[in-house]
């Protein structure tokens, strides 16, 4: 008699028997020393279940598989010279704020997942921690090699990781994954696991992807469609590691509740910088900023929490002030990086008439009434020759870093200031979101490394704009100010004279 | 149009896939849970192994379904079309309880007809064919003269006695195929019966204390089970909830209340949502996912529940007993679906059945 066919969840079973043993030379609460002082409470490690069942062996063979095809497309985009068929030079900013923004976030990522899988005691989150903190390091490994090709063209992208480190918009998503990877594994797994990687990951990484399919970046389109099918598993793993919380412990609830407000709002924040590039910076648009937060966060997002619900799961708090600002938020950060044009990594400029007609149809509420008549009273101030520059350091928000430059919620012409005392001192918050962070954790966030406190404190490498932009490693006249007379735009305007010379 | 078969395996259920249909639509739209995400090949979530017939991979990613992959004979679900009949190994989990019974058709003749309520007609057909192999909680396929197509009814006897199939029948207003059964058919007419269709079943092999939460004539399939359950000596703790508008609608009482007698272990609690306050109804009043909080004093974890019923009973009840501990894999559901209730709601990947 032939024994009967193991199905493929029992053929695994089989294949990772025992990795989850007791440990006897040492208690295992002494192995896992940080899997409970969060208050999450876990009575059956083993009614995880792994929802991926691949092993190692076929985890190298996928994923050698995918990069012999990236680094192939890579090869050709660069014997063909695909960086000159972009659809403008200033689509390259789009990858500067990537690179510096976004990739270190990956390398934060598999760190933090090495750590989580290192510390959680059940084999199932465990492994799954271990293949995406490799996933993680090879995200960034193949984003730094697919844009190192604009590298030798363009500015503002060699110095990425020191950028990430010191340069002051970057401390915004440099604070973003510091603050999760200071917290303890759960919250880790809810803060990156399901919040960042499952509820916002599509208002993230789509935009970029989609961005350069429609602006003629091929190298980062393949680079994206590489990523995208790990992507799957992350989003998986984030799914179960909240369901798996509930179903623990009737404890847990209210904990996670307060992490997925708190990542939610953390989330949100950081993606201000996404929601700037789709509506400012491609110079081919995909979508605007409040179409793809009504797509992926108001549908998507919504049957997900109905679904968490059955949980008692409720939406993340402040959903609803989110969702008013994204009529805003993409509008207010360009407003500051053009003041701040100076000191930022790349380069801006003013909407041409088509692209605030664009903006005009795609913000009926707000663009006409808030912001088009700033943009073309600046357009007219550069046209004089008198370009506006804020040579004042800006406030900045204790916890996502960002300066105070966003407005109240159903009043876009008042900013929003709020505060609190800890310890005899002032703290300054650009939101209730932000304020409720702090209040509930203070003694780690008034230890933040907030970059203008730094730049006052004397840290960053002088008391001027110079100074501190060497400290940077940014290059001053070359890395940043305005598109408009950049070596980027006289490299650009040079390969399309050739190009239409030869043209005839 | 042509059409192809796919066979499912290890569930060895076949099922018809339109020209340019995709496996995963088609195995949903089957009832058959195939894990997936993106929807339009770029994830490799869906990923299925061929093992017999020709496929369409269609916008597969070369990155979610490698070449070497293909080889082997794998597809994206979400991508791929048939191209000639198909079988399949799917991702889908063993299931102990469940039995492969194959579908046959059967000739069944009228011989009872029974007004159980002012809108549910009580059908007894006994097979000319027989007997009918089945589990209880299965359905059946009934083609009625004039109705195009054919109507689903659950089995509410005990497979016990599989030459009979009684059917319990609510008239759904101007439905073609329940407004033939109470106005126009009579004792002695023969009806093309196939059968038995369906995975809602009891999970015997987990044993524990079973709770059955059933809406309107959704209590057919749970009758099924608790008959079958009593008759073959089940001794762990079995509840009923019946919930019903108001007495009017109420049947099979004297029945179960009879079965809760003769069975220490079987409790029954019939449930009155809409019942007129002054009645003289002493029994539970409200929907019953409250009735049931209420019996079971919020606290659901230990039990396997069978839920079955109208759409928003169900979800009222899944997230009751959620609350109350029990989660999905101890929840076992079987909606009903009018035609119009079709346009389903979207749908996150966060549970896989419910």
């Amino acid at each position: 008699m032939t024994a009967k066919k193991l199905g493929l969840k029992q053929r695994y079973a089989h294949m990772t028997r025992g990795l989850d043993w007791e440990t006897t030379y040492q208690p295992m609460d002494k192995v896992f020393p940080y899997d409970q002082f969060e208050g999450i409470k876990i009575k059956d490690w083993s009614a995880w279940e792994d929802p991926f069942r691949l092993t190692m062996d076929a985890y190298w063979k996928f994923q050698a598989e995918k990069e012999r095809k990236l680094y192939a497309v890579l090869d050709a985009f660069a014997q063909n010279n695909g960086q000159a068929s972009v659809s403008d030079g200033r689509y390259i900013n789009t990858l500067k704020l990537f690179l510096t923004g976004v990739s270190p976030l990956e390398y934060q990522a598999h760190r933090g997942f090495a750590f989580t899988g290192r510390h959680l005691r059940g084999a199932g989150p465990r492994v799954a921690a271990q293949m995406q903190s490799l996933d993680e390091l090879r995200h960034v490994q193949t984003q730094i090699h697919t844009i190192s090709q604009y590298n030798k063209y363009f500015d503002g992208l060699s110095e990425f990781p020191h950028m990430h480190d010191r340069v002051w918009y970057l401390s915004v998503p440099k604070s973003f994954f510091d603050d999760a990877r200071a917290a303890g594994p759960f919250e880790f797994m809810i803060a990156i696991g399901f919040a960042f990687e499952y509820v916002l990951t599509n208002l993230l990484f789509v935009p970029f992807m989609s961005g350069a399919a429609y602006n003629g970046d091929m190298s980062t389109v393949t680079f994206g469609f590489s990523a995208q099918s790990d992507e799957s598993r992350h989003m998986t793993l984030g799914i179960e590691v909240i369901k798996f919380l509930l179903e623990q412990h009737p404890d847990n609830l209210p904990i996670v509740q307060k992490w997925v407000d708190k990542w939610f709002w953390r989330g949100f924040r950081v993606l201000g910088l996404v929601a700037m590039m789709m509506d400012y910076m491609l110079p081919k648009k995909v979508m605007s900023w409040k179409e793809a937060w009504e797509i992926y966060f108001t549908e998507g997002g919504g049957s997900l929490f109905q679904d968490l619900a059955r949980y008692g799961i409720k939406v993340p708090k402040y959903a609803d002030v989110a969702t008013e600002a994204a009529e805003h938020i993409s509008h207010q950060n360009w407003a500051v990086f053009y003041q701040y044009t100076h000191a930022a990594g790349f380069h801006t400029w003013m909407p041409d008439r088509e692209h605030l007609d664009w903006l005009s149809e795609k913000y009926p509420n707000t663009f006409d009434k808030y912001y088009r008549p700033r943009w073309e009273m600046w357009a007219q101030a550069e046209k004089e020759g008198k370009r506006f520059y804020n040579m004042a350091l800006p406030q900045l928000c204790q916890v996502c870093q960002i300066p105070m430059a966003y407005t109240e919620p159903g009043d876009p012409t008042t900013i929003c200031f709020r505060e609190t005392q800890f310890k005899g001192e002032t703290y300054h918050f650009c939101s209730d979101g932000c304020k409720d962070i702090f209040d509930d954790e203070p003694e780690k966030y008034a230890q933040s490394w907030l970059p203008v406190h730094q730049i006052f404190q004397g840290n960053c490498g002088g008391p001027t704009v110079p100074d501190v932009l060497n400290w940077y490693r940014m290059n001053n006249g070359a890395d940043n100010m305005d598109y408009a007379g950049s070596p980027d735009e006289k490299l650009w305007n040079e390969w399309h004279a050739k190009a239409a010379e030869a043209a005839g | 149009m042509s059409a192809h078969q796919l066979t499912i395996e290890p569930l060895g259920d076949t099922i018809e896939v339109e020209e340019g249909q995709t496996i995963l639509d088609a195995c949903l739209r089957a009832g058959v849970y195939l894990p997936h995400a993106c929807g339009h090949g770029l994830c490799g979530t869906c990923k299925t192994q061929v093992t017999d017939g020709e496929i369409d991979h269609g916008a597969a990613s070369n990155f979610a379904l490698m070449d070497f992959e293909r080889e082997d004979g794998f597809v994206l679900a979400c991508t791929a079309t048939l191209v000639s009949d198909v079988t399949i190994e799917a991702d889908v989990e063993d299931d102990p309880d469940a039995r492969r019974i194959n579908v046959r058709d059967f000739v069944g003749t009228v011989v009872g007809l029974e007004d159980l309520t002012h809108d549910v007609k009580g059908v007894l057909l006994a097979l000319e064919d027989g007997p009918i192999d089945f589990q209880a909680g299965q359905y059946v396929n009934l083609v009625l003269p004039g109705v195009e197509g054919s109507r689903a009814f659950s089995i509410a006897n005990a497979p016990s006695d599989g030459l009979h199939v009684e059917l319990q029948i609510r008239r759904v207003p101007d439905g073609a195929g329940t407004g033939y059964i109470h106005e126009k058919l009579k004792l002695g007419e023969r009806l093309a019966i196939s059968g038995p269709y369906g995975r809602f079943l009891v999970r015997k092999s987990r044993g524990g204390p079973l709770l059955f939460l059933a809406g309107g004539t959704g209590v057919s399939s749970p009758r099924a089970m608790i008959l079958d359950l009593l008759e073959e000596g089940y001794a762990e703790p079995i509840t009923l909830v019946h919930g019903v508008r108001a007495q009017a609608d109420l049947y099979g009482r004297d029945e179960f209340e009879a079965l809760a007698r003769a069975h220490a272990n079987f409790r029954y609690v019939p449930a009155l949502s809409q019942e007129p306050e002054a009645s003289d109804w002493q029994g539970e009043r409200g929907f019953v996912h409250d009735v049931a909080k209420r019996v079971h004093g919020g606290m659901f974890a230990g039990n396997t529940a069978y839920l079955c019923g109208p759409p928003p009973m169900i979800e009222a009840c899944i997230a009751t007993l959620m609350q109350g501990r029990l989660f999905e894999k101890h929840i076992f559901t079987e909606r009903f679906l009018t035609a119009k209730d079709c346009a389903e709601k979207p749908k996150s990947p966060v549970f896989k059945r419910l």
